[in-house]
């Protein structure tokens, strides 16, 4: 090997540890944007109240990343399974990352689905997922209204209520 | 018996089955008031807005006259273990009527009382029982601040906000 030839190897070496060390890949930390608490009660608080406006009473729950409970709400003269039916819808939405009757539709002809039988995953409409672009940060869930379609739509008017935010 | 004293007689049995019929005690329907979400929001933006003006961030939970969750709300800057602390510690003061500071003191020298062994009670101050008068129709519950003292000032601070509708 010429002198010049291992000079370039060797800053070829120097450049590539350099930026080893600068941006080690492997041991990043990972960058997120998460849904606050004050965010999550102002979505459930519009969607109850849009429903209401509706003459619908329902519950409705906000999950966060990791289908954590951010808030659960109780609306006023609701089912008992309201509560627990909103929640199920979210965390569909958060894991499809579409709205949960997105996901229904889709498994439909296929009762042998498997996420079907993963624990808290419903085929039923009145979930939307939270994004930012096209990060699932969450998931609004909506229960109680006579039909999904009309859940959903709470849970839409819940999101449009922080849309600005979400970025 | 005279003929008077059989009509009096009659005129009683008749009156007796009149009242019985108007007010037949064992099959009344009861008549309670409870909690709304629009109060249980109050209480519990009141009592994390209380704990975050002292530098503290705190879950809480306000259950219904049942146990049941009306809201749940998780503070995104507080412990892990907040926000089913939260909730356990309100289920303690709606289901023993005090706050669960008391029901702390009153099991302090007694580890095997057996209501430590009931599901959702725990022994730690920083709930305290929802009341109409004597009656109790629910519970809030706190948990993030260092120390259940603190916690149960900010729930005071919550329940103190809606007490003139307590009634």
């Amino acid at each position: 090997m010429s002198k010049t030839a291992l000079r370039a190897a060797g800053i070829s070496l120097a450049v590539a540890f350099a930026c080893s060390l600068a941006g080690a890949a492997n041991a990043q930390l990972v960058a997120r944007k998460d849904i606050s608490s004050a965010m999550a009660l102002t979505i459930a608080e519009t969607a109850i109240a849009t429903c209401k406006a509706n003459g619908y009473n329902v519950s409705a729950n906000v999950l966060g990343r990791n289908g954590e409970v951010i808030v659960a709400m109780r609306g006023d003269n609701t089912g008992p399974h309201t509560l627990e039916n909103s929640m199920k819808k979210a965390y569909t939405a958060r894991a499809q990352r579409r709205p949960s009757g997105d996901f229904g539709d889709s498994i439909k002809d296929n009762f042998t689905a498997g996420a079907l039988h993963l624990t808290n995953i419903v085929p039923t409409r009145g979930a939307l997922p939270i994004k930012v672009g096209e990060d699932t940060i969450g998931a609004i869930g909506v229960s109680g209204a006579p039909g999904g379609e009309k859940d959903e739509a709470c849970a839409k008017a819940g999101l449009d209520k922080v849309a600005d935010e979400l970025k | 018996m005279s003929k008077t004293a059989l009509r009096i007689a009659g005129v009683s049995v008749a009156s007796a089955l009149a009242a019985g019929l108007a007010g037949s005690a064992n099959a009344q329907l009861l008549t309670h008031k409870d909690i709304s979400l629009a109060m249980a929001t109050t209480i519990a933006r009141a009592t994390i807005d209380a704990c975050k003006a002292q530098g503290y961030n705190v879950s809480v939970h306000v259950l219904g006259r049942e146990g049941q969750v009306v809201l749940a709300v998780r503070n995104e800057n507080a412990g892990l273990a907040t926000f089913e602390n939260s909730m356990k510690k309100a289920y303690t003061a709606r289901t023993f009527s005090r706050s669960s500071g008391e029901f702390a003191a009153g099991v302090k020298g007694n580890p095997n009382a057996g209501a430590l062994f009931l599901t959702n009670i725990t022994p730690a101050q920083g709930a305290l029982p929802i009341k109409i008068g004597n009656e109790t129709i629910g519970a809030v519950g706190v948990s993030g601040a260092p120390g259940g003292e603190k916690d149960e000032a900010c729930a005071k601070a919550g329940i103190d906000k809606v007490v003139a509708d307590l009634k």
